[in-house]
């Protein structure tokens, strides 16, 4: 699997940015996953503007409706766009006593997780997700505020990792 | 297994009473017309005789029905119920703790209820009432002695365990403190304003609603002044031992090495008497409907160092006063104007330490033994101004750690440090070992006005 040297796709100055990856670099997940959102977000975008385009054009407002149909197209391609650029930044870095995630554009997080505080590692599977042939592994620690979700994942890397990073866990001991 | 025991025997007395008014004027009330229909032909008071027995009836029943014993393996077994038997297990080896409560009602009687909290369970079910108060504290302390794995003999009593009383706030000081709040004070200060722009302005119905604001505050303050009244913290083999209320009363016990987090605030009128507030996370208070009656306020105020004191029986060997603070750059004061001043952060070889806060600045204190996982984010502005935070991430509870504000490039650092720091500590304190269930040699007060 290809290593990303950072997420996001941009360069960063390292020495003020501190979501660039270490030397290991960030894995990161499938591209699928921004297929996967772009049909969910699209679809809903597409539905909206059909619907108000029609209404705007059955009641009488033609040129209405051509500007909705317009605005509709540029948020999808808009969407499209954000929506790649999302997926891309997420990225996870399993470490000798760590787990890293790393995750959004604008407003970014990067989470890191001891392996020996981690409770419970969940691999959930949606209907699309199964479609797409994706998982998604969360990360439970005994703290609500814990949020280690590492979406867009193919089903075997995500078993893998569970039993991985459950076998950290206990290795690495256990508790509240 | 045990002998099954019942609950004490005025039980049935103290729920009917608690149930049969509802009943009543729910039947009155509501049902006005059916309850006239049916009992078209009886009188009100035949009616609310019969109301009394049935409840009566049903109260006793209920009370009969109730039982509680240990069970072979040691566990608290708690059966009820009329027609569907429901049978709950305390499972000792998860107790967090047991609180004694004693609401208005049952205060009357002189009769208490327990409630065993157990890590993952509701409270609801396993919630005993009523016991009088000797037997609740009795059976409290058998609870605890049992979860600490010193089984006593079927039928020895079990002596509370003796306490030795660290603090008793005064009512007029929690009264004081109360009243200087930010949010009591600012609401106190906006009700002459707008009276005033009333009077000139010349509208009376604002004017009397500014009147009606002062409710709101004396509310709050009458509330907590009620919860908190006679707070008493006192020290005993089990844990920190916590009493406080007025109308009902509490009692909280914090077992040493399930304290999570600690928060010490000291809002800003507090300060020419140096007084703090104490909050505390405790392991096993996941939320939920019950979760005011858990263990959250330590002390509600007091002098610093009496807090100290307090504070070294929650985190032994903690001072977070003495903790360095490595203060947030010039840059965060664009972002974060006000409490700009108060940011910082820093951490000992045991503890993690952040303080934030404008009107009220806080310390939040976090053991790297504790420490769950790690957040770095920032946002746009963040970004632009070469700033991120640092969230500790501890069970929930009031307290919350956040470095706010710091260089970019060392939140980074400081993350990845706290994280592998927590990792270490985890190994070295081995599983689930609370981290020191001695007490601390008595407290001494040096440097006290350091950061005060």
């Amino acid at each position: 699997m290809p290593e990303h040297p950072r997420a996001g796709g941009r360069l960063l100055d390292v020495s003020t940015d501190p979501f660039v990856a270490d030397e290991r670099g960030w894995t990161p997940v499938n591209p699928r996953l921004a297929t996967g959102r772009r049909v969910v977000s699209i679809s809903i975008a597409a539905l909206v503007t059909a619907l108000l385009v029609v209404t705007l054009v059955v009641g009488g407002y033609p040129e209405l409706g051509f500007i909705a149909l317009m605005v509709g197209l540029g948020a999808g391609l808009w969407m499209w766009w954000l929506i790649g650029r999302q997926v891309r930044a997420i990225g996870y870095a399993e470490r000798d006593d760590d787990l890293l995630v790393v995750s959004g554009i604008l407003f970014r997080r990067l989470v890191l997780v001891p392996y020996g505080r981690m409770q419970l590692v969940d691999v959930r599977r949606g209907p699309l997700e199964r479609y797409l042939g994706l998982a998604t592994v969360q990360l439970h620690t005994a703290a609500a505020t814990t949020d280690a979700t590492i979406p867009g994942l193919p089903p075997d890397v995500a078993g893998r990792l569970r039993d991985q990073l459950a076998a950290l866990g206990e290795q690495r001991s256990a508790g509240l | 297994m045990t002998p099954p025991r019942r609950t004490h025997p005025v039980t049935p007395l103290v729920t009917g009473v608690r149930a049969a008014p509802v009943l009543i004027i729910g039947i009155f009330v509501v049902g006005d017309g059916a309850a006239t229909d049916i009992f078209g032909g009886l009188g009100t008071s035949a009616v609310i005789t019969l109301i009394l027995l049935a409840v009566g009836l049903y109260s006793y029943i209920a009370w009969t029905r109730l039982e509680f014993f240990y069970d072979d393996d040691g566990d608290l077994r708690i059966t009820s119920g009329l027609l569907v038997r429901n049978e709950r297990r305390v499972q000792l080896s998860r107790l967090q703790s047991v609180d004694v409560t004693q609401p208005l009602l049952a205060r009357l009687f002189g009769l208490a209820e327990l409630r065993p909290d157990v890590a993952g369970a509701s409270a609801e079910g396993t919630t005993l009432r009523y016991l009088s108060l000797d037997d609740a504290q009795q059976l409290r302390a058998e609870l605890l002695a049992r979860a600490a794995g010193m089984r006593s003999r079927e039928g020895a009593a079990v002596s509370t365990a003796p306490e030795q009383v660290l603090v008793q706030v005064p009512p007029p000081h929690l009264l004081a403190s109360l009243i200087l709040q930010p949010g009591t004070v600012v609401l106190v200060l906006l009700i002459p304003a707008v009276v005033a722009v009333a009077g000139v302005a010349g509208v009376w119905e604002l004017g009397i609603t500014g009147i009606l604001l002062l409710a709101a505050p004396i509310t709050v303050v009458g509330g907590q002044f009620l919860k908190y009244f006679g707070f008493t913290v006192a020290q005993s083999p089990d844990g920190l031992r916590l009493r406080f209320g007025l109308t009902s009363h509490r009692s909280q016990t914090v077992p040493p090495g399930r304290v999570q987090a600690v928060r010490i605030e000291r809002p800003l009128m507090w300060k020419p008497w140096g007084w703090v507030r104490v909050v505390v996370n405790v392991a096993g208070t996941a939320g939920g409907s019950e979760g005011e009656e858990r263990p959250s306020v330590v002390l509600p105020v007091a002098p610093l160092p009496v807090a100290r004191a307090v504070l070294h029986r929650v985190l032994p060997g903690v001072d977070p006063f003495a903790v360095e603070l490595h203060p947030a750059p010039v840059a965060a004061r664009w972002r974060a104007p006000l409490q700009y001043k108060n940011l910082g952060v820093g951490s000992t070889s045991s503890v993690f330490v952040t303080r934030r806060g404008w009107l009220v600045p806080r310390w939040d204190v976090v053991p790297h033994a504790r420490t769950q996982s790690v957040r770095v984010v920032q946002g746009p502005w963040q970004r632009r101004l070469g700033l991120a935070s640092v969230h500790v991430d501890s069970t929930p509870g009031p307290v919350s750690i956040v470095a706010l504000h710091q260089q970019a490039d060392r939140a980074r650092t400081i993350g990845q440090e706290q994280a592998r720091r927590a990792g270490l500590a985890r190994r070295l304190g081995g599983p689930g070992q609370p981290e020191s269930a001695t007490l601390p040699p008595d407290d001494q007060s040096a440097d006290d006005a350091r950061f005060w």
